[in-house]
C-alpha cells in the first residue's frame, strides 16, 4: 500500500514537472474588434455577404440590417450555380428570419451535383446548402462520393473540405474513414521550432482545418486525435497574424476561435496580467484576465496559485492561494502575505472545466516597494586621526546648510541605510552612486556607494587618492545621491550637500579637450627609399682606368714575347671563326646593354653554332699541320 | 737569409725564362693580366665601397673564372704534361676554354647588372 501510494507520487511529480506549452499569441480584444470590422465591411457580391455575415456570427454578433441583408442575398442569387446557392444558404441560416425560396430544379441540382465527378468543393458547398435549405439528402451517396474524391485528388483542401462536408451529414452515415483523415492530416502539419504548426499552404487552410476538425468531432463527438502541445501550437500559428489579406482570410479566423472557444473537447486558456504583472503597496492586486480565443472571460474557471516563489531562492510564500473572481477579472492580494521587493515565480493553475488546454502558466511578478533613506550622516575625517570626526546628520530631502570642507589632509566620508518605507527591511538597490558635480566648470565625477557586511551604505573621498578623477580642480562640489532599482518605486536625486575640495599641485585648468577622436589625424609624409650613397664620379672614373690599365701591360708583355700572328693562315674558316669569335663578344656587349637572356640565347645559338663549326674546322686544320711538322 | 731568399728567386726566374716555352709564357702573361684586374677591383671594393654589390661580384668572379680556365688551359697544353692528357689534344683544349669562356661571360654579364 505504501508502495503504491510513493510511486503514484513519483509519477504524479513527474507530470507536473513536464513544461506545457503556453500560447505566445493569441488574439487581444483589440484584434478582436480588428477582424470584426474587417468582416463588417458593406459587401459587394453573394460570396463577400456570405463572409461577412456567417463570419460575424462565428464572433456571436448579429448583423445590423437582417432585413436588408436577406433583401441582397435573395436579389443576388442565381439559382443556377451550386456555388450561390450555398453561399445563400449558409447566409440566410445566419440570419433570422430569412428564408431562401426553393424550387424543384434547384434541389435537383443540388442532388445530381452530389457525385464522384463534382469536386469537393461542390460536394461540399452542395451538401450545406442542402442541410441549410432543410432538404433532405442521402449521406451514405456523399460518403462514398467523398472518398472517391480524396483517393483522386490527395490535397490539404480537399480532405478539409471532406471533413467540413461530412459534418452536415446523418451521424447514422459511416463517416469513420473520413474522420480517420483527421490523423492523417494532422501529421501533414509542419513543426516550426516547437512554437508554431501549420500547412505551407498557409494561414487560411491551417484555419479551416482546425474547424473542420472539430466539427466533424463534435458531430461524432469523438475527441480528435490532436494533443495539447499541437493545439497551441495551433492557436499560435492561427492567431499570430493580426491584420488580413483577404475576407476569405479573416473569416477562417473567425472560424476557427469559434471553434477553438466553442468545442466539446479542447479549449485553450489564455491567460494574461491585466497591464504590468507588478504588485505595490499602492497596487496590492494581482490581477489576471482568463479567456478563452475569442477574448471571451471564462468566467466558469478558478484560478489558483499553485505556488509562488522568489527567482533566486526556491522557498515558496504562497502555495494552493485562490484568486477572486471581480469583474470578470481574476484577482488576489499579493501584498496581503507580505513579500520582500523582488521578482516572483508564480505557477498558476485554471481548474474548472475538464476541456482547458494550457491551463497551467507561469508568471514573472515583481514587487516594488518605497525606499527611504535613514541616518545619513556626513563627516570630514582628518587623516591622521588627531581630531574626532565631525558628523552632521542630514534628512531627506533636504540639504545640509553649510558647505564641508577637506582638503589634503582630511577624507570626506558619508554613511547612510536604505529600508523599505514599509516593513523596514534593509535594501540593496542596483544602483546607489555619489556624484559630484562642480557647478563651475561643469564637470563631474561619479562614485559608487557600497554596502558594508550589515548593509551599511559608505562613501569615502580621500583627496589626495582621487586627485586625477577631479583634474587636481579645486572648488565647490555639489554632492548629489543617486538611487534607483527596478523594484524602486521611487528613484532618488538628492542634492545632499555642497563640499568644498582643496587639491594640492592645482595645475591651470586645462581646458576639456573635445575628443580628437574623429578629426582628421596628421599626414603622414613617406619617405621613399633614398638611393645609396654614391662616390664621386672622379674616384669612380679614377678606378675604371685602373682597372683596364693591365690590359695594356699584357699587350706589351705579349708583344715582348713575340707572340706571333705570323701563323694566321688564309682560310675561310678562320676568318669565320675569328669573325664569329667577335660577334660573340659583341653579343656580350649587347646582352649587357639592351637584350634579356633569352633574346641572347637565340642570336648565341646562331653565331655560336657557326663559330663552333668554323673553328673546329681551323683547329683540325692546325692539329694537322702540327702533327705534319713533327 | 735574405740572401738566400734572393738567390732562390734569381734562380727561379732564370729557369723561368730559358726552359718555359713562349706559348706558356703568353698564356702567364694574360694570366698576370687578369689578376691584376682582379686586384684592383678589389682594392676599390676595400677602399671605395660595395656599392654596387653586384657588380663588383660578378667582375671578380670574372677574373677569378678567366684565371682558372686560363690556367687549364696551360696544364692541358704543357707538353710535360702530355702523359696526364692523351685524349685531350692543345686545339681540344683550346675549344673548351672558348666554350667555356662563352657560359662564363654569359653568366657575367647577366649578373654585372
Amino acid at each position: 500500500m505504501a508502495h503504491l501510494c510513493l510511486f503514484s507520487l513519483l509519477v504524479l511529480s513527474m507530470v507536473l514537472e513536464t513544461q506545457a506549452l503556453t500560447p505566445t499569441h493569441h488574439l487581444t480584444t483589440t484584434d478582436v474588434a480588428r477582424l470584426q470590422a474587417v468582416l463588417s465591411q458593406p459587401f459587394t457580391d453573394l460570396k463577400s455577404a456570405y463572409y461577412s455575415v456567417v463570419g460575424l456570427s462565428k464572433l456571436g454578433i448579429l448583423v445590423a440590417d437582417a432585413d436588408e441583408t436577406c433583401q441582397f442575398i435573395k436579389s443576388n442569387l442565381d439559382p443556377s450555380s451550386v456555388e450561390s446557392l450555398f453561399y445563400a444558404a449558409e447566409a440566410s441560416q445566419a440570419l433570422s428570419g430569412c428564408e431562401i425560396p426553393v424550387s424543384n430544379d434547384t434541389r435537383d441540382l443540388l442532388l445530381a451535383t452530389v457525385s464522384e465527378d463534382s469536386t469537393a468543393s461542390q460536394i461540399h458547398q452542395s451538401v450545406s446548402a442542402l442541410s441549410s435549405l432543410g432538404l433532405p439528402l442521402a449521406s451514405q451517396e456523399v460518403v462514398s462520393a467523398l472518398k472517391a474524391r480524396i483517393s483522386k485528388e490527395d490535397n490539404v483542401l480537399t480532405i478539409i473540405l471532406a471533413l467540413q462536408t461530412a459534418s452536415r451529414l446523418s451521424q447514422q452515415a459511416e463517416l469513420g474513414d473520413i474522420l480517420e483523415e483527421i490523423e492523417d492530416l494532422a501529421a501533414r502539419l509542419d513543426d516550426l521550432s516547437g512554437v508554431y504548426l501549420q500547412f505551407e499552404e498557409g494561414l487560411e487552410t491551417t484555419a479551416l482545418f482546425v474547424s473542420a476538425a472539430y466539427a466533424l468531432s463534435d458531430h461524432v463527438d469523438m475527441e480528435p486525435p490532436l494533443k495539447e502541445d499541437q493545439v497551441i501550437q495551433l492557436v499560435n500559428s492561427i492567431f499570430s497574424k493580426k491584420s488580413w489579406d483577404s475576407l476569405s482570410e479573416a473569416f477562417s479566423v473567425a472560424s476557427a476561435a469559434e471553434s477553438l472557444s466553442n468545442n466539446r473537447f479542447h479549449v485553450p486558456v489564455i491567460v494574461s496580467a491585466q497591464g504590468p504583472a507588478a504588485i505595490s503597496h499602492s497596487q496590492p492586486f494581482l490581477r489576471l484576465q482568463v479567456t478563452d480565443v475569442l477574448c471571451q472571460p471564462l468566467s466558469s474557471a478558478s484560478v489558483l496559485v499553485e505556488s509562488a516563489s522568489t527567482s533566486s531562492s526556491k522557498s515558496a510564500i504562497l502555495s494552493q492561494a485562490p484568486f477572486t473572481l471581480r469583474d470578470e477579472v481574476f484577482e488576489l492580494n499579493f501584498m496581503a502575505s507580505q513579500p520582500a521587493s523582488g521578482y516572483y515565480q508564480f505557477s498558476v493553475a485554471i481548474a474548472g472545466d475538464s476541456r482547458f488546454v494550457a491551463n497551467h502558466v507561469e508568471l514573472k511578478v515583481k514587487v516594488s516597494t518605497r525606499v527611504a533613506i535613514n541616518n545619513m550622516d556626513l563627516s570630514v575625517v582628518d587623516k591622521d586621526q588627531s581630531t574626532g570626526p565631525k558628523t552632521t546628520r542630514v534628512e531627506y530631502p533636504t540639504k545640509a546648510k553649510a558647505p564641508f570642507m577637506a582638503d589634503s589632509h582630511q577624507n570626506f566620508a558619508m554613511a547612510f541605510q536604505l529600508v523599505d518605507e514599509t516593513t523596514g527591511v534593509e535594501l540593496t538597490p542596483h544602483q546607489t552612486f555619489v556624484r559630484l558635480h562642480n557647478q563651475k566648470t561643469g564637470q563631474e565625477v561619479v562614485f559608487v556607494a557600497e554596502p558594508d557586511s550589515k548593509n551599511l551604505y559608505k562613501f569615502e573621498l580621500d583627496t589626495t587618492e582621487r586627485k586625477t578623477e577631479f583634474d587636481s580642480i579645486s572648488g565647490t562640489y555639489a554632492l548629489y545621491l543617486m538611487m534607483g532599482d527596478a523594484t524602486l518605486e521611487n528613484p532618488i536625486l538628492w542634492n545632499v550637500a555642497d563640499v568644498v575640495l582643496k587639491f594640492l599641485d592645482e595645475e591651470a585648468p586645462s581646458t576639456i579637450q573635445a575628443k580628437t577622436l574623429y578629426t582628421p589625424k596628421p599626414e603622414i609624409q613617406h619617405l621613399f627609399r633614398e638611393p645609396e650613397k654614391k662616390p664621386p664620379t672622379v674616384v669612380s672614373n679614377a678606378f675604371t682606368a685602373l682597372v683596364l690599365s693591365p690590359f695594356l701591360l699584357l699587350l706589351i708583355l705579349w708583344v715582348k714575347l713575340g707572340a706571333n700572328i705570323s701563323n694566321f693562315t688564309l682560310s675561310p674558316s678562320t676568318f669565320l671563326f675569328h669573325i664569329g669569335h667577335a660577334a660573340m663578344l659583341g653579343l656580350m656587349y649587347v646582352y649587357w646593354t639592351h637584350l634579356n637572356m633569352f633574346q641572347t640565347m637565340k642570336y648565341l645559338a646562331i653565331i655560336g653554332s657557326l663559330t663552333f663549326l668554323a673553328g673546329n674546322r681551323m683547329l683540325a686544320q692546325k692539329a694537322v699541320k702540327r702533327l705534319e711538322g713533327k | 737569409m735574405s740572401n738566400s731568399v734572393f738567390s732562390v728567386i734569381s734562380r727561379f726566374v732564370e729557369e723561368y725564362r730559358s726552359s718555359t716555352p713562349n706559348k706558356l709564357k703568353v698564356i702567364d702573361a694574360y694570366l698576370l693580366y687578369i689578376l691584376l684586374t682582379g686586384v684592383f677591383q678589389f682594392l676599390y671594393c676595400v677602399l671605395v665601397g660595395t656599392f654596387p654589390f653586384n657588380s663588383f661580384l660578378s667582375g671578380f668572379i670574372a677574373c677569378v673564372g678567366s684565371f682558372i680556365l686560363a690556367v687549364c688551359l696551360r696544364i692541358q697544353i704543357n707538353p710535360q704534361n702530355k702523359r696526364d692528357f692523351l685524349t685531350v689534344s692543345p686545339e681540344r683544349a683550346f675549344a673548351d676554354f672558348l666554350f667555356a669562356h662563352t657560359v662564363l661571360h654569359l653568366v657575367v654579364v647577366n649578373f654585372v647588372g
